[in-house]
């Protein structure tokens, strides 16, 4: 599977993945929204048809509470069918990477419904993800969420060094659990940020 | 302010007062200021106290009153900028885009400095993509505000989209001149990249290279800059350099297809061995990524390939990676590789079960037991994709048996039915799979496409409806969302249903999805020029240009296209129910077991209707509310009965056309379709331009052949009517296309050319009839459609059912013998395939028993 910053028009596509594999769903503004923000933060996984089968769709925290600049994963998800590739790990690395590059993120934070063991598991155990917070009734539907976090000090470090050599023995493919799939609140979609801020172009 | 009455200061006061009210939404206020200045009878026809009234009142979703206020405020005031101003923002809200640029093109006339009608203005122009327009208001907007960042921006993307690109260049450069960028400047790295954008779409390849260059510490993003750099160093022949730039991006991401063909091209390599040797390296340097691994797999060839892909299976299987078979989808292009594949998987199945081992003389630590169940799913997969339904389903139920509740291994059986022709069981199945893992989306969605397959739309709705939000019917959430995957397929399962005016809805809902993801586009105009993501925002206009080119549109467009012609040529009469459906094209089986799910189905869709009602009056209740905040006009609702009774289905299939003829020019359907149309509107020029079209993309084509020889035949009918110059260009055409043959004689060209396919032969055997509806060509087209044998091109499942449906609708005449013996010959090609089961001999639900999860 070729993996590779997502493109405009790599997002209707992105939100048909979606709307296949996981229960949070948005329109494509807010698609829009997040490819015209930060066009670097965003990550898909095609088959050799170019048919995207996992994506990550990420951004910067706009007004962050505790003022350090941060990255935020809206949504990530891979197709069933491709699932054990260790895709997941493979996107968040290259949108973590790129929100040091390019926002200076000094951490990159993420919601899980409490009930998604598998994707915990991953945030966890491959991901070296911490829970921060619980967000009592986070998702629509009443359930709860684990607010998680990575720093991304030591990320940045790795890549000075520009070793991605990987450290020898550690295969996390193995250990990749079979299902993946965190998302925002549907809360948080309807925000839809450019028409707040329009026609004051002063 | 030249407006015709100024108000006293007192009223003027007031009338500020609505302005603010209106900025900052606060709605009622503003009428109740304008009540104060109108109540005076003084000022009661003031006429832009009378157009703002209006304008409120348009927010809050008053629209009649709305329009009357603003034009009578515009009688009143013909002078003046605000009445015109306002008369296009009520257009605006409703999407009229071309009538409020002409309202703000004369509220320009009364003031022609005013910066937020000139604003306002160039919106619509770039969202309408008037460039030239948009242009010389971005240059009156720079002239006054050279001051800010958006006006320079704007001025010079207006050329970059008119590709005058030295301007665009040139007004960047001299911006960028201005700028005093931080240290760490994400905004300037923008500006930066935009400009080289420009650049290189100038084809200035040195001057490109030159300026990241310059600018390179100021670039943030860093892996842009490599990509073009790579890019560029290519192009320019400076391969040295281009490879130590893709090593680099290499090592950034390993998994990036294009960054080794980068590579490759800058070493030049020749023969696989070398091209190989590369690969082993990255291997190496790369133990995880399983890019290096698998590149090798799609160019080595012979030996090599056998070892690579040995080794390559093996590990595979050993880890147990279930989406094996998907990741080598290009190495089945090539039959030969195809074959190695089967080969060897099939040794590896006999030597795990014989010895634990991939092979028998293999020693050290015997191979897990997850291996072989890898294996068989692997070779269900394989024999599936030759089509070899038998081998495919022995495999799957091998699996199955290793291990009873893998999920995957019931997903894929499902799949084998599917391709099989046999959707029934197909969703059955993969409801059993749904049903061993409810909390999977993906799953979940897999289910209720193949009840949507197999017609069972109310199923797949609510299967749906587990994971769609609680409170509103799925459907309606769905539609909400975009699910357009949803959408398509449920129209197509109307369609077959002969429910033309539900289906037609969905096509008009996934119609509109399109408007309004071009309508998304309007709010980033300004946000992207401040965000300066110039880059991004390019591409986003690019992309809209061209949204409609998404294959989801496509289905529905077709869809759509073909119920319309349809219901051309069958309109409804009054008394029938949208459901009628030509039962002509069924055989007797289908006919009895859609009449009784029909009348399940009524049951149930009259309480799912009362259900609907009482949502709907409480959703009206809410929506009253929310009305008033929603921006753009509210769409007339999509009544399927209404749809299906429509007045001119042709203009209305022209409208889901016309995008495909820009935007799919390439796919032949696009104008067998046009032709459809504009031959039930009589149209030959039309009908002429469509032919040449199709013939362009595909000369060979079956539907192309069948309308050229009725458009012959149709021309030669009509020679007395056209005129002698329509005449004329016909027949010059005509000459280009097939050189003035008679259609008997290409008619027999054509079937001489393409005698070994399924579809050809039965287009050639239609036309044979056609011409000559007589009983000895009848039998003789009859033979040509129906001989099937193994060495045919095209011998699907598909094919054959459409071939059946010409003989069922009567395109030999009649011949139910005829059918009947083809059906038989089909049923022992494709035994799962119910379209091909005669009814008396079998009972199709039967036929497989599937014990183990059930």
């Amino acid at each position: 599977m070729n993996i590779r910053c997502a493109t405009p028009e790599d997002l209707m596509n992105m939100q048909h993945c979606n709307l296949l594999c996981l229960p949070e769903n948005y329109q494509m503004k807010y698609y829009f929204y997040h490819g015209l923000s930060w066009p670097q933060l965003s990550y898909v996984a095609e088959d050799e048809s170019g048919k995207i089968v996992g994506y990550v769709l990420a951004k910067m925290e706009e007004d962050p509470e505790d003022s350090v600049p941060h990255g935020h994963i809206t949504s990530l998800a891979v197709k069933r069918s491709y699932r054990r590739l260790g895709m997941a790990q493979k996107l968040m690395d290259q949108a973590s990477r790129a929100m040091c590059e390019n926002f200076d993120a000094k951490y990159v934070s993420l919601h899980v419904r409490k009930s998604n063991r598998a994707a915990l598991h991953l945030y966890t155990n491959t991901l070296k993800f911490q829970i921060s917070e619980i967000e009592p009734k986070y998702y629509a539907d009443g359930e709860d969420a684990y607010a998680m976090r990575r720093d991304l000090s030591e990320f940045k470090e790795v890549f000075k060094q520009e070793t991605i050599k990987e450290t020898a023995g550690q295969d996390t493919s193995k250990e990749t659990p079979k299902e993946v799939g965190i998302q925002e609140s549907c809360r948080e979609s309807q925000k839809e940020k450019p028409s707040q801020e329009k026609a004051s172009e002063t | 302010m030249p407006t015709n009455n100024p108000l006293p200061p007192k009223e003027n006061a007031l009338f500020k007062r609505i302005l603010k009210c209106y900025e900052q939404k606060q709605y009622k206020n503003g009428l109740k200021f304008a009540k104060q200045i109108l109540t005076n009878p003084k000022f009661s026809e003031h006429g832009e106290t009378l157009a703002m009234k209006g304008l409120t009142l348009n927010c809050l979703g008053r629209k009649e009153e709305a329009y009357e206020f603003v034009r009578r405020g515009l009688r009143n005031d013909l002078k003046s900028h605000v009445c015109w101003h306002v008369y296009g923002l009520l257009q605006r809200s409703d999407r009229k885009y071309d009538e409020a640029i002409k309202c703000y093109r004369n509220a320009l006339k009364w003031d022609k400095d005013n910066l937020q009608i000139l604003r306002d203005l160039s919106l619509l122009q770039i969202q309408m993509r008037d460039l030239e327009g948009y242009r010389d208001t971005r240059y009156q907007l720079l002239v006054l505000r050279p001051g800010q960042r958006a006006s320079w921006i704007g001025y010079a993307m207006s050329y970059h989209l008119l590709k005058d690109y030295d301007m665009a260049i040139k007004i960047l450069e001299e911006f960028r001149k201005t700028q005093l960028p931080k240290p760490f400047d994400y905004e300037h790295s923008e500006l930066l990249l935009y400009q080289n954008m420009v650049i290189r779409e100038a084809n200035m390849l040195d001057e490109a290279l030159k300026h990241l260059e310059t600018h390179e510490k100021e670039i943030v993003d860093k892996l842009s800059l490599q990509e073009i750099r790579g890019e560029l160093y290519l192009k320019l022949g400076r391969r040295e350099e281009a490879a130590s730039v893709y090593r680099e991006l290499i090592s950034r991401n390993p998994e990036n297809w294009a960054y080794y063909k980068g590579l490759e091209n800058a070493f030049q390599l020749d023969g696989e061995e070398e091209q190989l040797k590369l690969y082993t390296e990255m291997q190496e340097k790369f133990p995880r990524t399983a890019a290096p691994r698998r590149i090798p797999l799609t160019f080595t060839t012979g030996d090599l390939f056998k070892r690579l892909l040995d080794k390559y299976l093996r590990s595979s299987f050993h880890k147990g990676v279930p989406p094996l078979f998907v990741t080598l989808k290009s190495v089945y292009k090539d039959p030969w590789k195809v074959q190695v594949v089967e080969d060897l998987v099939l040794k590896y199945a006999e030597n795990l079960k014989e010895c634990e081992h991939f092979d028998r003389s293999d020693e050290g630590d015997k191979e897990p037991p997850t291996a072989l169940v890898w294996v068989y799913y692997f070779l269900a997969q394989h024999f599936d994709h030759r089509g070899d339904t038998r081998k495919s389903l022995h495999y799957v139920d091998l699996a199955i048996e290793h291990t009873p509740l893998l999920i995957e291994l019931y997903v894929l059986k499902a799949k084998i039915y599917k391709h099989a022709g046999d959707v029934e069981e197909s969703a059955r199945l993969m409801d059993e799979a749904q049903s061993l893992d409810t909390a999977d989306r993906y799953i979940n969605s897999k289910c209720a496409k193949y009840m949507l397959r197999a017609n069972l739309v109310q199923e797949a709705a609510e299967m749906c409806s587990k994971f769609t939000r609680e409170g509103v019917s799925a459907v309606d959430n769905l539609n909400e969302m975009q699910c357009m995957w949803f959408q398509t397929e449920n129209a197509a399962a109307y369609q077959r249903m002969g429910k033309w005016g539900e289906a037609l809805k969905k096509c008009h809902e996934v119609d509109r999805h399109f408007s309004e993801i071009i309508e998304d586009q309007f709010d980033f105009h300004t946000y992207c020029m401040r965000k300066m993501t110039l880059r991004a925002y390019v591409g986003l206009l690019r992309l809209e240009d061209v949204l409609r080119r998404h294959p989801f549109y496509y289905k529905a467009a077709k869809i759509a296209v073909e119920i319309y012609l349809h219901l051309h040529d069958h309109p409804l009469k009054d008394g029938d129910k949208d459901s009628s459906q030509d039962t002509e094209n069924l055989t007797p089986r289908e006919l009895k077991k859609l009449r009784s799910k029909q009348r399940k189905a009524q049951k149930k869709a009259e309480m799912e209707r009362e259900k609907q009602k009482q949502e709907e009056q409480k959703k009206e209740h809410q929506n009253k509310k929310q009305d008033a905040d929603l921006e753009g006009p509210k769409e007339e609702e999509l009544v399927p009965d209404k749809l299906a009774r429509v007045e001119d289905p042709l203009e209305q299939a022209i409208h889901f056309l016309k995008p495909l003829q820009l935007l799919c020019a390439d796919r032949i359907e696009t104008h067998i379709y046009a032709y459809e149309i504009y031959s039930r509107k009589g149209k030959l020029l039309l009908m002429l331009q469509s032919l040449k079209r199709s013939h362009k993309v595909d000369p060979e084509n079956p539907h192309l052949h069948v309308s050229l020889l009725r458009f012959i035949k149709l021309v030669n009918q009509k020679k007395a009517e056209s005129s002698e110059t329509v005449h004329k260009v016909i027949q010059h055409e005509l000459e280009r296309i097939c050189g003035n043959k008679d259609a008997k004689i290409l008619n027999e060209e054509f079937l001489k050319r393409n005698s070994n396919s399924v579809l050809h032969r039965a287009a050639a055997a239609k036309m044979m009839y056609e011409y000559e509806p007589t009983p000895e060509v009848q039998e003789k087209a009859l033979n040509l459609a129906t001989k099937l044998s193994r060495d045919l091109s095209g011998l699907t499942v598909k094919n054959c059912i459409e071939v059946l449906e010409y003989m069922c609708r009567g395109e030999f005449g009649k011949c139910e013998k005829a059918v009947q013996d083809y059906q038989v010959q089909c049923h022992n090609l494709f035994p799962c395939a119910p379209s091909f089961i005669i009814p008396a001999n079998s009972q199709p639900d039967q036929i497989v028993a599937n014990g183990t999860a059930s």
